[in-house]
């Protein structure tokens, strides 16, 4: 097997996950359209530290990492469980599911 | 370049095409698609870093059955896709100059120099008949074992509140009320009334 | 019984008296009720007289101790206590003995009045706090005693509550009294802060401490105590400009007008001074402030008698003019001629309101005199007594107020202290100016020609013995007590364990000099400006008020300007109403309008909500309700957090070699 610089490197996937961390980050302030996007958007951040975990239990050897992504995988199915409930009674409420019909809380 | 490599990046490219489609697309649907499209490239990668349970699950039970749920309410509920892009290109510039700059500085933590090949050995290359699952189980019902039952309860807490929170009571529907029923007296059902009878209980007039 | 039961008895059983008669009078009904008054007091009266058997006329020892601890703070220790000498027992003498023919008095006066059994009450209750007033051994128990016969008078003045003359009256009386009260407690204060106690004799035993100690290296200590403590018996005894109150006092019935306001409350300032002595005496300043506010109350209130018409305004202006005297006398050092004429002027001056309270008895309540004469057929022994009192007061020789007034002119003459050329002026042409109001009020109420309407006149009738016996009781020492008690009282040392007088002011040792004898002074008088002043007096009133009624009219007509600035009391009521009372409105409305609602109000509670509510409004914006909002902040702030972390702040935790 080749070493060296040609493998790739816990940062590359570290990086990678960043990445993909931020463009979450973005597509939540930047798109105004509507709450689905904004939980597509925490789901791919959720995914993206996933890969995060994997990265460092198969570089360190250590299995935690994958219980770890066992149970963030459970919690975000939850998650979007509820979240789409709630969903749809704010359709149902206010009849459109715009973000900007969630500021009940506007000062 | 090995194929390792290649594979890698070839799965990252798309990963992140796809993540950026999904965040910049106009359709509220073709979004979904596309975030079904970056957990594929996700579920690759893992295989790449040798969990390849997680990797089916997570397209299993997220593309599956989330997605899928997703998608369902998409087409439910009706969105109006029109009006709803009209504040789009006033924030991006600062979002985008945010998430660079965040992305700029977590590289620097992240580079090489930290987690590069100089501190983190390389990983064990495991046999081919190495069990991921096997090595996951062993771990997750010896030392594990209390998060994942909690993990149990907490989908069970998950669907309750789901049912509660959307569950409408339709006041037309005709419904048993097991309590009631249980709890009714005698006398609510029965009443014994006296009433004279004609003839003194006799058929006929005659006093055979 | 041990003499300290027998201060205690003197002191409580008007008390007693008081409370019976005030809580259970209109259950036990009249008769017992005036019983149990008259009761307690006379118990006082006669524990009285003893009292002074032993004290002065045995000698016996002076009885200072304090019965009852009230409050201890510190070193300072405030009681109840008593100290019982010779000015004390004369006092007492003197009160008791009024108080009881006053009590006496009311059950005839006042029969057709619903309140008798609370009239009662208040009179005993006066006589309680007169007590403890003049057998106090400290300053506190004075003020206690100052402010408690204040307290009565205001509801006394006020009795007749339905009446709004009387009602605004007590009102003025009590606000004067208060003015004095100030200046009182000013200078109590500061013999608190100077000597460290209340007590007299520590005081007076320790007053070369303040020797030549300035306050604000201006004004001596001394003579702003002595001015201060002044000024509260300016207000108790009516002195100008603080007398305003006392003709107004005559809307309450006569009884008290003879009680309070001529025999014991107003004599109070007086007695403190005297009281006081051992520190006036170390301020000439003081004294002569004393002396001049004396002579001008003398003189100027004597003026004003002579243009009155109501018959108890008269003896009511007298009553101001001879506490003027008793001023005068105080000033210049003559403390002992003071209580002299106290004692005499008490006597006198309360049957002279007796009497005119039995002329009002039986003219069915009417007080004008110019409405009456000729009485005198028909009251002979109001008319009788009334002479007596008449002559006392305006000094003819033999009766009492010819020694005491005497005495005091004299005293003036031999003082040393300035402006005392004026003061005697002043005291004498007195002499003439009393003589005149006197016999004035006396001629037109009971001689000449009756002007009483003819259904009164028919009713006109001698009045009860309830009302008699104390004029007769009351006329007695009007004319004897002066001849009696001259030499012992001012010359053989009867006060002289109670009153000290320092060797600068020599006009007691004068007087002494020149004293000799009662009997001599009268067959002397033929010979003193005084007794011929007081001739041209009588004849005066003679004139303008039998001979020839017109002249009185037409120099009314030719001096009306002065008759107009007599008539209106030279202004003194007008110029605080002026000044004080619509100058306190609209100090009231300034402060209300400017300070009350555009400062506090406006600035400082509206002002407060208002800025609150501004900040809220500046603040809450934040707030828009937007979730993405939200979590662009949180971002953010992620973000400066990691820069900070990793590349400023105190240990950053990214090297970056550039």
């Amino acid at each position: 097997m080749m070493g060296g610089e040609t493998m790739i490197t816990l940062s590359d996937y570290l990086i990678l996950s960043a990445i993909v961390f931020c463009i979450g980050l973005a597509g939540i302030f930047i798109n105004r359209t509507n709450i689905i996007t904004l939980l597509m958007c925490v789901e791919l951040m959720l995914a993206a530290v996933n890969t995060n975990f994997i990265a460092f239990s198969y570089f360190m050897g250590d299995q935690a990492g994958q219980i770890f992504v066992f149970f963030v995988l459970t919690v975000a199915a939850a998650e979007v469980a509820i979240g789409l409930g709630i969903l749809t009674l704010v359709f149902r409420n206010k009849g459109s599911i715009n973000i900007d019909v969630t500021n009940n809380l506007r000062g | 370049m090995e194929f390792e490599q290649i594979l890698f990046y070839v799965f990252s490219f798309w990963l992140i095409a796809s993540s950026l489609a999904m965040v910049f697309s106009r359709n509220t649907a073709f979004s979904a698609l596309f975030l079904i499209l970056s957990f594929f490239s996700t579920a690759s990668l893992w295989l790449l870093l040798e969990a390849e349970f997680l990797a089916i699950t997570l397209i299993l039970v997220y593309v599956g059955a989330v997605m899928v749920l997703f998608l369902f309410v998409i087409k439910m509920l009706d969105i109006n896709d029109s009006t709803l892009r009209a504040k789009f290109t006033r924030y991006l510039p600062i979002g985008i100059g945010v998430a660079v700059v965040i992305i700029g500085e977590m590289s620097l933590v992240l580079g090489s120099s930290q987690f590069g090949l100089a501190e983190v050995s390389e990983p064990i290359r495991h046999a081919a008949d190495y069990s991921n699952i096997t090595e996951l189980a062993k771990e997750l019902y010896t030392t594990y074992v209390y998060p994942f039952e909690l993990a149990a309860v907490l989908l069970l807490i998950a669907i309750i509140s789901a049912i509660t929170l959307i569950h409408r009571v339709d006041s037309r529907a005709k419904k048993q009320s097991i309590t009631e029923q249980v709890n009714t007296r005698a006398e609510d059902r029965v009443r014994l009334v006296s009433i004279s009878s004609p003839n003194d209980g006799r058929r006929n007039n005659d006093n055979s | 019984m041990t003499m300290e039961n027998i201060y205690l008895t003197i002191a409580l059983s008007p008390l007693i008296g008081a409370m019976i008669a005030g809580f259970f009078g209109g259950i036990l009904g009249r008769k017992v009720t005036h019983t149990i008054a008259i009761v307690g007091v006379l118990i006082s009266t006669a524990l009285s007289f003893y009292v002074f058997d032993t004290h002065v006329l045995n000698n016996g020892d002076i009885f200072n101790k304090n019965i009852y601890t009230w409050m201890q703070i510190g070193s300072l220790n405030v009681s109840v206590g008593f100290l019982i000498d010779n000015l004390t027992s004369v006092m007492l003498v003197v009160v008791s003995f009024v108080s009881l023919m006053v009590h006496i008095y009311t059950i005839g006066y006042m029969d057709d009045d619903n309140g008798y059994t609370k009239f009662f009450s208040y009179i005993s209750l006066f006589t309680f706090a007169m007590f403890m007033l003049i057998m106090s051994n400290n300053f506190m128990q004075l003020f206690f005693g100052w402010e408690a016969v204040g307290l009565v008078s205001y509801l006394l003045i006020g009795f007749w509550h339905h009446k709004e003359s009387a009602v605004e009256a007590n009102l003025k009386a009590f606000l004067v009294n208060r003015v004095g009260d100030f200046g009182f407690l000013l200078g109590i204060a500061l013999v608190l802060m100077y000597f460290g106690s209340l007590d007299y004799i520590e005081v007076f035993s320790d007053l070369s401490v303040i020797n030549g100690v300035d306050i604000f290296d201006q004004v001596s200590v001394i003579t702003t105590i002595c001015i201060l403590l002044f000024i509260g018996a300016m207000g108790k005894s009516a002195q100008v400009p603080l007398h305003v109150w006392l003709p107004g006092s005559m809307e309450g019935p006569t009884p008290i007008s003879a009680l309070i306001h001529a025999a014991t409350m107003v004599t109070a300032g007086i007695f403190m001074v005297s009281r006081m002595s051992p520190m006036f005496e170390l301020s000439d300043v003081a004294l002569t402030v004393v002396m001049l506010i004396g002579a001008i109350t003398a003189l100027f209130m004597g003026l004003l008698g002579i243009v009155q018409n109501d018959i108890k305004r008269v003896v009511a202006y007298s009553t101001l003019s001879q506490l003027g005297y008793m001023t005068v006398a105080l000033g210049v050092s003559a403390y002992s001629v003071a209580i002299f004429h106290l004692m005499t002027h008490a006597f006198f001056k309360a049957l002279l309101f007796l009497a005119a309270g039995s002329v009002i008895v039986a003219m069915h309540h009417e007080q004008d005199i110019r409405n009456m004469g000729g009485l005198y057929k028909k009251m002979p022994i109001t008319y009788a007594t009334s002479l007596i009192g008449t002559l006392a007061l305006i000094g003819f020789p033999g009766f009492s107020g010819f020694y005491s007034k005497d005495m005091i002119i004299e005293a003036v003459h031999y003082s040393s202290l300035p402006y005392t050329d004026l003061v005697y002026y002043a005291v004498v042409v007195g002499v003439f100016i009393t003589a005149f109001y006197s016999l004035r009020m006396f001629f037109i109420v009971f001689h000449g020609e009756s002007r009483v309407d003819k259904h009164t006149e028919e009713h006109l009738k001698e009045s009860t013995s309830s009302i008699t016996f104390p004029l007769i009781a009351l006329a007695i020492p009007s004319v004897v007590i002066g001849y009696i008690t001259i030499e012992p009282m001012l010359f053989a040392g009867w006060l002289d364990n109670a009153i000290m007088v320092s060797p600068r002011h020599s006009s007691m040792s004068e007087l002494s000099s020149e004293f000799h004898g009662a009997a001599s002074m009268i067959s002397h008088a033929l010979q003193t400006v005084p007794f011929w002043m007081m001739v041209a007096g009588i004849v005066s009133a003679w004139l303008f008020s039998i001979y020839k009624t017109a002249w009185a009219d037409s120099i009314k007509k030719r001096f009306h300007r002065i008759y107009y600035i007599l008539d209106s009391l030279y202004g003194f009521d007008r110029f605080n109403e002026i000044v004080f009372v619509n100058g306190v409105k609209k100090l009231g409305n300034l402060l209300w309008k400017v300070s009350d609602m555009g400062l506090i109000d406006s600035i400082v509670v509206n002002g407060s909500a208002k800025m609150v509510r501004f900040f809220g409004s500046v603040v809450r914006p934040i707030q828009t309700g937007y979730v993405y909002h939200y979590a662009f902040l949180m971002i953010f702030s992620l973000l400066i957090i990691l820069t900070w972390v990793l590349f400023a702040g105190n240990s950053p935790q990214l090297k970056i070699d550039f």
